[in-house]
């Protein structure tokens, strides 16, 4: 089995709208987090959100989308996916062809539109509204899939906080397994009533810009987005721009609780040392870490433990979720997309608002853009259900 | 490709499938058992996709120590408590609200639960992509069986129905708007189907002894073209001599050409249906593969399954069966399996 590279990349944060517009807030530090605009909740105000500012509409127009009942998460795929088409210079013929594989991960699929749905669900009697059929997580994938008339494999995957970086992983072993020649692989997800509620029914979300790997942490911010990658095998991929390779992926469970990782990191710890593994790594290679660091009480310490028990030397670390907020099924693929950068560019990215150090803990995480020569880079992604992931990048 | 050594399942229907549960203003439940193996205060919290998910998943962990994985597929998760979670925010006008119903709805908490109470610290996932979550986690339990030869994996397919996936899929035209029991669903010749909702879960590895059946195919495509499905059909025949075809058939007149297609073009085969015993659900495949393990193990095929031929038990030599189903006539799922020789 050759290398699997990435030949192609598409993205959309709170950051940009492109790979050019989240790599430059990247360097000059500038979080994409800010009061919401564009829907109404109890929390517009007294949240941070990563929030993206075109309305639907708007993002319709631009993407030429007509018929009704699209909602912002398929939206926010297709800007992305177009991205990584164009940027891995493929034809339609290739993106229609039975071997290219299209493998999505999102949590809140159509639920975005809470109003809609309560309308939808609680009565069998009158006009369905125009989303009735992409409520599901499935919806925005199968959108993708018909829309471009794709052929090849399609998957959604749904593990909470860590399914884009699985969806990563389930392309990567479709190509292995000859199931497919390349793979688009990433997530969505847009803000929604219902997340936002969910995290602040569990206490989670913090009132001021998350300080992940901080004291003085109080929680996370929500954000939503959009990434995609296209893996393709090396051999297939001769004479086209690669910015990386895929070289190991991990998941392992926590098995502890449904909402929060154990004392010692063990799920963490366990998905780490997978990839490292699959990728024949020592820890001394990794040259940097870009943690899932939510800026929640629970994650930050566990996650740091598991990385002190893996790494005799923890390496440069840091949380760009202080950039775009916690996207949910969006962020193992947005996060691969900034490990995949970190290589091309040969730099590490701040953990913005970093003050104070946990206590007990000597870790603290890089609170300032610089360059540095970076080979591999671990992207960590953990969630509820005990869901934990780890992907290694390295240099081509 | 893996080898099924047990299943449990939780349907509608009884284990022996000898007399058929009639199902109830269109919908068809599931039976669910005592769970005596899950702690009552758990036990409370759980909503139905997770207990049921659970319920058919630990019986498999008695005696099985080494697992390489938990592998779920399910469209929808815990339907019920994700929209009494929406309910809640826009009843009490996003206030305060318990977060209970919303960890639970979380599609990925079956499979969560399960690594957690078998404290199962290897592979988990959950595949969610609608009438094909089920085919994927499949192919998901293949790939991570193949790395580890020695373990085994448990894989399986779950859905619930509540009022709110029933509403919702109502309205988008999916079931029977007339009143109708599961006697004449294949007789109806209306749009839509029966509800329905099941969990299978089965225990699979790379080792032939002891195996109940081996998967040898599974292929899986998008397209509302006849012509696409014709030519998957025709590369399994080529493949393969099928001996029985378990067919997707659910009573939707809107479906009806592709399962008619698929149900004569083995001519020789037996042809089975079992949607009239598990209703509709995008991982309904996963109890069709129940009831095939079922009559593999023991060689009877019940009457209520054999629609079309009645024949009793099944022959040692012709034990290769093809699974077509379409959810929506969009999303197409065929799978071959075959009997292991005792």
């Amino acid at each position: 089995m050759g290398d699997l590279v990435v030949t192609g990349i598409g993205i959309i944060t709170a950051l940009g709208d492109d790979l050019k517009s989240n790599h430059q807030a990247l360097q000059e530090g500038k979080d994409g987090l800010s009061h919401l605009q564009n829907f109404d909740t109890a929390y517009a105000s007294t949240r941070y959100f990563g929030e993206i500012k075109h309305s639907d509409n708007a993002l319709r127009k631009v993407l030429g989308v007509k018929r009704a009942g699209v909602t912002r998460t398929s939206l926010l795929s297709q800007w992305a996916f177009e991205q990584a088409i164009k940027d891995s210079q493929l034809s339609r013929t290739e993106v229609q062809a039975p071997n290219t594989a299209f493998i999505s991960a999102n949590t809140v699929g159509g639920m975005c539109y809470t109003d809609a749905l309560y309308s939808d669900a609680n009565t069998k009697a009158g006009q369905p509204s125009p989303y009735i059929t992409a409520y599901d997580n499935g919806a925005s994938t199968l959108y993708i899939q018909q829309a471009f008339e794709m052929r090849g494999m399609a998957n959604t995957i749904n593990t909470a906080c860590s399914s884009s970086a699985n969806a990563v992983m389930y392309g990567a072993r479709l190509l292995e397994k000859g199931f497919a020649d390349r793979a688009i692989v990433g997530g969505v997800d847009s803000l929604a009533k219902f997340t936002i509620n969910g995290f602040n029914s569990l206490y989670i979300l913090s009132d001021e810009k998350c300080q992940p790997f901080d004291e003085k942490r109080k929680g996370l911010n929500l954000g939503e987005g959009a990434a995609y990658i296209v893996l393709e095998k090396a051999q297939n991929a001769k004479g086209k721009k690669v910015y990386a390779k895929l070289s190991g992926f991990g998941n392992a469970n926590d098995a502890f609780h449904p909402s929060s990782i154990s004392d010692e990191g063990t799920g963490p710890y366990n998905a780490m040392k997978k990839a490292l593994d699959r990728g024949s790594l020592k820890p001394s290679s990794v040259d940097y870490i870009n943690a899932h660091g939510t800026g929640t009480e629970n994650n930050d310490i566990t996650e740091a433990r598991a990385m002190k028990r893996l790494f005799e030397k923890v390496p440069p670390f840091s949380s760009t979720k202080t950039f775009t907020g916690h996207t949910l099924g969006a962020a193992g693929a947005i996060e691969a997309v900034f490990s995949i950068l970190s290589i091309h560019h040969q730099e590490i990215y701040a953990n913005l608002r970093f003050t104070t150090k946990m206590e007990g803990q000597r870790l603290q995480p890089e609170s300032v853009y610089r360059q540095s020569t970076i080979n591999h880079v671990m992207s960590n992604s953990f969630g509820f259900g005990g869901n934990c992931s780890t992907l290694i990048f390295s240099a081509p | 490709m893996i080898y099924f050594h047990n299943s449990f399942c939780i349907s509608p229907q009884p284990v022996d499938l000898n007399e058929l549960q009639l199902s109830t203003h269109n919908w068809l439940t599931v039976m669910e058992p005592s769970y005596a193996n899950i702690p009552r205060g758990v036990l409370r919290r759980m909503g139905k996709a997770v207990r049921i998910g659970v319920g058919a998943a630990l019986p498999l962990l008695e005696n099985e120590q080494k697992l390489a994985g938990i592998i779920v597929g399910t469209s929808n998760g815990g339907m019920e408590d994700c929209i009494r979670f929406l309910n809640q925010v826009i009843e009490y006008k996003e206030g305060n609200l318990t977060p209970t119903n919303f960890v639970q709805s979380t599609t990925n908490a079956i499979a969560g639960q399960i690594g957690m109470m078998t404290t199962n610290t290897d592979y988990n996932a959950t595949h969610v992509h609608r009438g094909l979550a089920f085919e994927n986690a499949l192919l998901d339990a293949s790939f991570i069986s193949a790395e580890n030869r020695e373990k085994s994996i448990i894989v399986g397919g779950v859905d619930e129905i509540s009022t709110y996936n029933y509403n919702i899929d109502f309205l988008a035209g999916q079931y029977k708007k007339e009143a109708l029991t599961n006697q004449e669903l294949y007789s109806s010749f209306t749009e839509g189907s029966l509800a329905g909702e099941g969990a299978a879960m089965f225990l699979v590895n790379q080792k032939e002894e002891g195996a109940t059946m081996k998967l040898e195919a599974l292929r899986t495509i998008h397209s509302t073209d006849p012509e696409d499905v014709k030519a998957v059909l025709s590369e399994i025949a080529d493949d393969f001599k099928i001996d029985a075809v378990m067919s997707g058939e659910n009573g939707d007149i809107r479906l009806q050409h592709f399962y008619n297609n698929v149900e004569t073009s083995f001519p020789q085969a037996s042809v089975w249906r079992f949607k009239h015993l598990s209703g509709e659900y995008p991982t309904a495949t996963s109890f069709a593969l129940w009831v095939a393990m079922s009559i593999l193990s023991t060689g009877k095929i019940p009457a209520l399954v054999d629609v079309k031929r009645s024949k009793s038990a099944l022959s040692d030599q012709h034990q290769t069966i093809l699974f077509y189903n379409t959810y929506m006539g969009l999303q197409h799922s065929f799978m071959v399996v075959r009997g292991v020789k005792k």
